[in-house]
Order: structure tokens, then sequence, then C-alpha cells
């Protein structure tokens, strides 16, 4: 019986590659790799052609996906390089280390211990490093660097290469140097040591362990252990978890972060180049930074590449190393491709160092029923995953494009970032511009909503429900209805406008109403393009006006400034949707309600002047009305702070009536001239609230005609010109009354 | 008589006497020393010997090992940064230390014609006895190629243009055709080019692509702390009192921090704590001006004071680095020092020492 010990360092390309070599020679006929035994199962389908890299494993409670933990692995990790050698000879692969069950229910104890703290789920700890100790010793700068000098890049006999990695890390432990993973690693290596034994009990002759190099010292002497361990593992948390594993894609970006296997690592991009390159490794990695840079516009030479070249190895020799390391290549690109600047190198951190490699995950691997739904959805779409950012412009009136955009609403109600909302280039409401970017973290994400339902629309619904359930404002349910139509949510769109009918028949706040029935409107206009029934909503709008129309005349009693100013923005905008939405018998009902604010006392004057003025421009008033209500409003016994207040909802942040209306003009001029100086100077900053958000050219012109004073009521009569062809000028008018849609 | 400055390579003939006796790396042809050698004579530290090399350059180490890499290689060094980061000290001392003789120079300047780059004529002989090789009258350049040293170029931005792209067939073919003798000097192993380029001033001549592509560049940094800063000043102030022969004595290190700082503020634009905004001066305010600042405070410390260093010493030299534009700078100056100067703990002497000049 053999057991033989590989410490590695994670994500170690140096140290995968003594791996492989290590197996080729021992041929054992069992692999012990470092992770919670739950992962065994799952370590089988390393190998798999369509299980690519970088992937990782995602370890969850099934009740609450939310507790997780990941174990990444690259092409070139060595727990990956390890499990492929053993399924390609069809050797039992187990997992050792601490069960993940144990771990979820340790960390929901420590966070009962101290609920206040809520630590990220994804990165655990950082790994504190007991190599830089070594390292500060030898005269390196991290521990990482002096691994890398040390043990990844030693080209000697892999049997010895492990030996003596065991030998550092005994001397190291024996010193009594602190891990920062110290009072974890106790539990952990208890239980590395119970499996081993069972596996050794298992009878297996040949047996080889890989595992982190810290962890080799400790799996040595097994029954010196053996009782401690036993204490150590009863004290373990024994309740039950429903744990499950699945492999879910990965990025190299996330690899490059703190994960489960603790160490992260920087330089994702440049180890799957050391991996795949045996010779001339530098001038192939060269030759792919000048072609990054050529695609970005950038001159790069092939004697550039040369000279890159010779100066990272005049540095490596300067530097006393015998192998050039990525320092040594981006100090040199730096210094000959960039001019001495850092930026460009940044361009190559992102694409060549970090890299923008996705992993995939073959069909077959149990999954969440929601994550299956979501990957089948987006397949018969057509749609890839991709790190790198796609615009998606959708065509509404095509089938695939139209069955997309529900999709990504969907998504957009699930919260799942994927996608953003790009700003069309093409006006017209069945274009649609998305902008998507895939992350690993929105599969997770997905993972996470698996509770909610079993397919995407489900989930959605149940979301939308969810919401709707909480909400008691109609604006609120409005807003979510809005959501639903686009997404094709029709099942629960009965729910949402039963909350409405409920909410409306107790709910007294007509601002909410106000704003609601807005998006109500751009609802039932979007469902012609979607080809959606949308008959109950129109009976909603039309329930929810009547209740408008009755309530807002005493609903615009007594207002104080502030809420007077929502009013009027809820009333010009509730006015404009009346306006688009076409009905003939509400829109007059509503000029009706309009109307009545307008002579209602004690309405605020801000109220008031808008009314009038949205009456005046739907043509409500003849000539002789609006006269003889603006001239009213302006009447001298009213106060003059309510006049100003009356005008500047009656201007409305337009200034062109003023202009052009040259009656109303002499109306307003005369009333400017019947003030004191006294009173004008008092009610100059009110007045000045309203012009001061006139378009500057209207202020001028505005400004212009007062110096002129009252203007002549009669309109003047442009003098025409003699050669002016009166029958020619007529002749377009039929197409603009077309345009205009007038007869 | 004695001289008034020496150069890198007289200064420190000890260190390289030292260095060379303990190398052990691998000495390229023409050099005198190993490029590990060079590093450390640029970064300072203790010798195998025990003997103590000055440091030559405060800050990143990775920088001196590229540009020394730079010119073990055939391609030529271009040292890039603002005024007063120490581009031409670092060339001074990289040659010194390389071939010895940090002599072989160009200063460029507008004026600067081919013949200085090139060759150029005596015109008496050229006219009495025709093209010969006696007639040529040689540059630093071509006594580089021919001796297999190192020729630096000062201000290379400087220069126009098309005098500028002479260097090309230089540091590509390492030759210099001489058409009139029907020859050419090709250069010794050993040859190399170090230029400096800054890229604050106005009116400078870019590099033509062909020619940035003959050079490495590094990039003098300001310094990143004020520590790092201090740090420099306080060596170079301490080595100039020595040449100088001042009867003064070194300043506390709390006067040239503060100095140092009133720098950093007026450069990064923003108050040390981060708290406060400030407006930048005109000029560039490196690190090169808190050194002749605090060398300006001794000297008249030296010869008018007591030989101690005081804020109203320092004041006059202060106000005249950073206040380059009368009025411009004066407005900021004025501004620093009644918001940040004059509310700071234990710093009412400076802002009265100032206030007296009475700038602005």
């Amino acid at each position: 019986m053999a057991v033989h010990l590989l410490g590695i360092r994670h994500h170690g390309v140096g140290s995968a590659k003594h791996v492989l070599a290590a197996l080729e020679e021992i041929k054992p006929d069992c692999l012990l790799i470092e992770g919670p035994p739950e992962i065994s199962e799952i370590l089988k389908n390393v190998g798999d052609s369509q299980l690519k890299p970088p992937v990782a494993i995602m370890v969850y409670d099934s009740n609450n996906p939310k507790e997780s933990t990941f174990y990444p692995f690259a092409e070139y990790s060595p727990e990956w390089v390890a499990a492929k050698w053993g399924n390609d000879h069809g050797i039992p692969i187990k997992a050792l280390d601490l069960p993940a069950a144990k771990n979820f229910l340790k960390r929901r104890n420590k966070m009962a211990d101290k609920s206040s703290e809520v630590s990220n789920e994804l990165t655990e700890e950082p790994y504190k490093d007991p190599l830089s100790i070594l390292a500060e010793a030898a005269g390196y700068e991290t521990g990482e660097a002096w691994w890398d000098d040390h043990f990844e890049h030693s080209h000697g006999d892999s049997i010895e290469h492990f030996e003596s990695v065991r030998q550092v890390m005994t001397a190291l432990r024996e010193e009594g140097l602190k891990s920062g993973l110290d009072q974890e690693n106790i539990d952990r290596e208890a239980y590395m040591r119970l499996v081993l034994t069972e596996c050794i009990n298992e009878m297996y002759g040949n047996i080889v362990v890989v595992c982190g190099a810290w962890h080799v010292p400790a799996l040595v002497d097994l029954s010196v252990q053996y009782k401690n361990d036993q204490r150590i593992l009863k004290k373990l948390p024994k309740q039950k978890v429903a744990v499950v594993t699945t492999w879910i894609p990965w990025t190299n970006g996330r690899l490059s972060m703190f994960s489960g296997y603790g160490a992260g690592i920087y330089s994702p991009g440049w180890y799957a180049h050391l991996w795949n390159q045996q010779d001339d490794g530098e001038i192939q990695w060269l030759s792919k930074v000048a072609e990054t840079f050529r695609e970005s516009k950038m001159d790069t030479s092939t004697a550039h590449v040369i000279e890159t070249f010779k100066l990272a190895r005049s540095l490596s020799i300067i530097r006393e190393k015998h192998y050039v390391s990525l320092t040594e290549m981006n100090d040199a690109i730096k210094a000959v491709m960039c001019m001495g600047d850092d930026i460009m190198l940044q361009l190559i951190n992102e694409k060549l160092i970090i890299g923008e490699e996705m992993g995939e995950v073959p069909d077959d691997i149990p999954k969440m029923p929601l994550q299956e739904d979501f990957e089948q959805v987006i397949k018969k779409l057509r749609l890839k995953l991709s790190a790198a950012p796609k615009q998606h412009d959708l065509d509404l009136r095509k089938e695939i494009d139209r069955s997309r955009s529900i999709l990504f609403h969907r998504l957009e109600i699930l919260e799942i970032p994927w996608l953003d909302r790009a700003t069309s280039t093409n006006k017209g409401t069945f274009k649609e511009s998305w902008t998507s970017q895939w992350a690993p973290e929105m599969m997770i994400a997905i993972i996470d909503k698996a509770f909610l339902g079993n397919t995407i629309e489900s989930a959605a619904q149940a979301i939308l429900i969810e919401k709707a359930k909480k909400s008691d404002k109609i604006n609120e349910l409005a807003g979510l209805i809005k959501q639903s139509i686009p997404a094709e949510l029709f099942e629960e769109l009965a729910v949402l406008l039963d909350k409405i009918n409920e909410l409306s028949s107790i709910s007294s706040d007509i601002i909410d109403l106000i704003k609601a029935i807005p998006r109500l409107i751009e609802v039932t206009r979007y469902g012609d393009v979607r080809k959606s029934d949308l008959s109950v909503l129109n009976v909603i709008v039309e329930q929810l006006l009547i209740k408008v129309f009755t309530g807002l005349p005493n609903a615009c009693y007594g207002l104080d400034e502030d809420n007077s100013q929502e009013m009027f923005e809820g009333i010009s905008e509730l006015h404009q949707s009346m306006r688009i939405y076409g009905n003939e018998t509400l829109e007059l009902a509503w000029f009706e309600t309009l109307n009545r604010v307008m002579s209602k006392e004690g309405v605020n004057p801000i109220i008031a002047g808008c009314t009038c003025r949205l009456l005046l421009d739907a043509q409500q008033f003849d000539e002789e009305e609006s006269d003889r209500l603006i001239s009213y409003a302006l009447s001298s016994n009213h106060e003059p702070t309510f006049v100003a207040s009356w005008l500047e909802g009656f201007l409305k942040g337009s200034g062109m009536i003023l202009i052009y209306d040259h009656r109303l003009w002499n109306l307003i001029y005369g009333w400017v001239s019947s003030l004191s100086q006294d009173i004008f100077m008092e009610l100059l900053p009110l007045l000045r609230r309203s012009f001061a958000k006139f378009e500057f050219g209207e202020r001028r012109q505005i400004g212009e005609k007062a110096k002129k004073g009252l203007v002549d009521q009669q309109p003047v009569l442009i003098s025409a010109d003699e050669n002016f062809d009166f029958e020619k000028a007529a002749s377009i008018l039929p197409i603009i009354a077309k345009f205009l849609q007038v007869n | 008589m004695s001289i008034l400055r020496q150069n890198a390579a007289q200064e420190f003939a000890e260190e390289f006497e030292n260095l060379k006796a303990v190398d052990s790396g691998h000495i390229p042809t023409g050099w005198q020393m190993s490029p590990q050698s060079v590093v450390k004579y640029l970064m300072g530290g203790k010798l195998k010997n025990k003997f103590e090399i000055v440091p030559k350059y405060i800050g990143d180490q990775r920088l001196m090992e590229i540009a020394v890499a730079t010119l073990t290689t055939d391609r030529a060094l271009l040292l890039y940064g603002i005024p007063g980061t120490g581009k031409s000290w670092v060339s001074e001392h990289i040659t010194a230390a390389i071939t010895g003789d940090p002599t072989l120079l160009i200063q460029g300047t507008a004026g600067t014609g081919e013949e200085a780059i090139r060759y150029g004529w005596n015109y008496a002989k050229l006219l009495s006895e025709g093209p010969t090789p006696e007639a040529l009258v040689s540059t630093p350049l071509m006594k580089a190629m021919q001796e297999g040293k190192i020729a630096r170029v000062e201000e290379l931005t400087r220069i126009s243009a098309d005098v500028q792209d002479t260097l090309i067939t230089i540091l590509s073919e390492k030759t210099l055709p001489v058409p009139e003798l029907a020859m050419e000097i090709q250069a010794v192993k050993g040859f190399n080019v170090i230029a400096t380029a800054n890229n604050r001033d106005k009116g400078v001549n870019e590099l033509s692509s062909a020619l940035k592509r003959r050079f490495n560049t590094v990039i003098l940094p300001v310094p990143n702390t004020a520590a790092e800063e201090v740090n420099i000043v306080k060596t170079r102030v301490a080595s100039s009192l020595k040449t100088l022969e001042l009867p003064a004595e070194l300043p506390k290190l709390e006067e040239i921090q503060r100095v140092v700082q009133i720098f950093r503020e007026l450069r990064n634009g923003v108050t040390e704590d981060g708290r406060t905004k400030i407006k930048s001066p005109t000029g560039t305010v490196s690190t090169a001006e808190a050194i002749s600042v605090v060398n300006s405070g001794l000297s008249l410390a030296a010869h008018f004071g007591n030989g101690k260093l005081t804020v109203n010493d320092m004041a006059s030299g202060l106000v005249g680095a950073i206040v380059k534009d009368p009025v411009q700078d004066a407005v900021v100056w004025k501004e620093y020092l009644e918001t940040v100067v004059k509310p700071r703990d234990g710093w009412k002497d400076i802002y009265r020492a100032c206030k007296e000049l009475n700038i602005g």
C-alpha cells in the first residue's frame, strides 16, 4: 500500500504539469482530490468534451440556493488535470475535505452568533499565505513569487518535486507559522484524514492525493491523529442539509477572484497560455499582444515583437530569473510597444492577461429546472451567453425577435441583469434595442430564483404576483402591468387587475390614480403591436377615469404649494395621455372635469391656471369666453401673488402663447403695468420662476415684444409679394391637412 | 582651481571601484560592470564587501531595471517625463556606470543642427584641402560610435523634427555614412544612445513614429509618496551641501517635509488630507524645484544668517519657485497661503515669512 501526497498550488500551471507527470509515473488505482465529498460524483464529468473550462462546481443547499460555495476550475488547474486523468484511466475519484453540509451549518451558526455581520457568500476570507514569510526571508515580494520561482518553474523529476514541496511545508508547519485559515483547517484536515483512512481501508493499493500544499504534512501520519480526529469530528454540527452539486459555466474574470479554493489568480489568460504552449511561449504571447494592439488600431510591427522579446529576456537576466515571467513581459511591452505608458497595458490586461473566455457545460448535467428552462429557451431563441457585450436590435414584427423581447422582459422582471435596454437608433414602436453581457453570477442569480417556479415564465409571474400582493399603490400596480404586458405574462394580469379594482374602490388617493392612468394607457397602446388582448385593461382604465372625474375637483381643494405642484404635474401628464388615448366620450368628460376644477373656489391658482391653459389649448373655449376667463383671473382685485401663481400654471413652461396670442399678451401687459412698483418688486421672484423656464429664444422675443408695448389687436395681414402664386401655395394644403389629420 | 560640480564618474569613482571588485555577473562587451551592478549603483545598498552604495534614484527599482536591460539590447533608451523628475540625472548616472564616461553629451535645442549630431566640417581645411578625414569635425555621438560608448542626447524633443530623424540610421543600422569621403563610421560594440525628453513644455517636436520605434521608453514619474520625495530632497541637499562647501548645518527633516508637502499639494491640486481643492500653478513644481528651494535657503542661511536654515531663508526661494507667472501664479499662491497655510497648526511661521515678501 502506498499513499502519494501531491501538494499543489490551486490553479498553478507548474503544479498541474507535475501532477500529470507524477500520475503517469505512479499509475494509481485511486485518486483523492481536495474538495467536499459531495462533489465526488460530479467530478466524473471532468473530461467530457462538452464540459469546457473555465467551469465551476456549485455546491448549494437545495432549500436555500443562496447558501452556496463554488469550486472553479481552469483547464490548467491541477485538480482538473488530475480528475481528467483519473476519468480517462477509469479509476475511482473521491473528494476529500470537510463536507459542504458541515460548512454550511458552521457558517450558519457563526452567522447566528454575530448576526449583525452579513458576509458575502461568494468570497470567503482571503487566503493568508504562510509562504510569504519564507518569501520575505528569501527576498521575494510575495509568497506567490517565491512559490513561482521554486516550484512552478522547476522542470525536474515530478516525484522529487512533490517530495520537496512536502519537506518545505513540513518545515513551515513545524515552525508554527500561522495560516489565516488555521481554525478552519483543524476540522478540514481531520475530515481529510478520515476520508483517506476510509480509502485505505477499502484496500486500494496505490493512492494519489492532490491537495493544497499546506495540507500535505497533515496527511502524512494518519494513526497518530486518529483519536483526536474522532473527537473533533464529533463536535461538528449534525443537522441534515440537502446539498446539491452542479456544474456552471465560469469566466476568466471570475477565476481571478477569491472563491471556494481560497486562492484567486490574477492572470488566468496568461496561465492558460503557459499551459497550452510548450516551446516559444514568450514569442507566441507577444504576437498575441501585437495582434490585440493591431485590432485596436495601434501600429505594432514584427520588429516591436522582436525588440520586446529581447528586452524581456534581458530583464529576466538582470532580475536573475531563469524564466521570463509576466512581470518582465509587461515591463518590456510597456517600454517598447506602449511608449512607457500604462494605459495601453490595461487593454492587454483585460483582453489577454485575464481574458474573456467563458466555460460551457453539457446539457445532460442535472440542473435546477429553472436553469434548465432558461438554457432551453435561449437555445431555442438562438441566443448566446457571452462575456463580451453584444447588441440586439429586435424587430418586433418578426416572430423570433418578439419571442426574444418577451424573454428579455421576463428576465428584467426576474432582475437578472444580463440585459440592458439600449437606446434604439431606430424610432418606432416595433423596434427594441438591448445589450447583453453575461457573467457567471447571473446563473447563480437564476439558480437563486429557482424556488419561484420551474420556468422563466412562471418564475417571473410569481415575482409579479408577489410584488402585487405587497403593493398598496395603484401606481405601482400599473407599473407592474406595464412590465407584464411586453413580457406576455397574461395569467397574472387578472390578479393585478383585481387588485387594482380592489384598491381603487377603497383608495381615495387621487394623485396615485392620476399617476397610474398614464402608465395604463401607455400599455393599452403597446397591445396593438404585441397582438395581445387588452380589452380588460380598457375597462379598468375607464373605471379609473370615472373615479378621477368625480374625485378630482374635490382633490384639488385646499392643497398647499407642494401638493399643488404635484397635482399640477399629474394633471398635465394625464391630459397628454387622454389626448393619446383617443376616446372622445371620455375626453369630453375630462374637459368637463377640468372645467369644474377651474371654476371651483379654493383651488390653488397654479392648478386653475394650468387647467385653463389645457382647455384653451384643446380649443374648448370660444374667443369671448377665454377672454373673459383670462381677464377674470388677471383682474386687479385678485391678490397679486394669486395672479402670479395662476400665470405660472397657465404658462406651464412655454412662452410661445405670449408671442403669438396678441389678445392674451395685451391682457397680461395691462396687468403688469397696473402693478405698483412695490408690488411688482414683491412679485418679481414669482414671475421670474415661471419665465425662467422658457427657452432663451422665447424670452428674447417676449422682451422685444414688451418693448413695443400693447399690440394692435387686429392681426396684421402680411402683404404678399406681387409674384406670390396663391394657387400654387394652396396646392400643398391638402397634403399638409393629411399629415395633420384634419379635414 | 576646484570644479564646481564633478561629473558622476568622478564623484562616485570609489563606488565604481568597489562595484567592479565584487561584480560576479556577466559583463556585456564595452561595459565596465554587469547590468546587475549598474542597477545596484543606481538603487544603492550594501555590497558584499560591506561597502555602502548611495542611492542615486529613489523610486521604483523596476524602472531602472527596464532602463538598464534596454541598454543590453541594441535599442536606445528614451527617458520621458515632466521636468524635474530626474531624467538627466538618471541618464548621467547610467552612462557613468556603464561606460565610466558621461561626457559624450549633446544638448538639444531648437537650434541644434545636423552637424551637431552627425559631423561638421572645419571649413578652413575643407576649402584648402578639400574633403579629407582631417577636415571632419566629430560630434559626441560620432565619438561614442567609434569608442563603443554611450552618447546622451538631452531634450530630444526640442530638436527640430528633420534633425531628429538623422538619428534613425544611426540607431537602426549602427552606422554613420560620410558620403563626402565615401566611407562610413561603424559603431563599436557597446555603443548606444540615451535620450531625455519632457512632455510638459509647449513647442516641442513630437518624435516621428519611425524614430519612436528605435527607442524603448521609460516614463519617470513624480514621486509616489511624500516620504519618498522627502528622501530625495534630503539626499540631494546633503550632497550639494558638500560640493558647494556651504558652512550651513543640514536642515531639519521637518523643514524638508514642509517644503515637500507644499510642492506636492500644489502639484496634485489637493491637500494631503484630500479635503481641500487647490489651484495648481502654471509652471511645474517638481522635486527638482523643491531641492533648489532648500539649497538656496541653505546658502542664504550660510551667508546671511547664522548657518541654521530658518523659514525666512526658505520663503523667498519657495515663492520664487512657485510664482513663475506674476499674475496667475500669484493668485494661486496667495489663495494657497490664506486657505491652507494660515490655518494649519504650527505653520504660522511660514505664513508670516511668506506674507512679509508681499507677493501679489
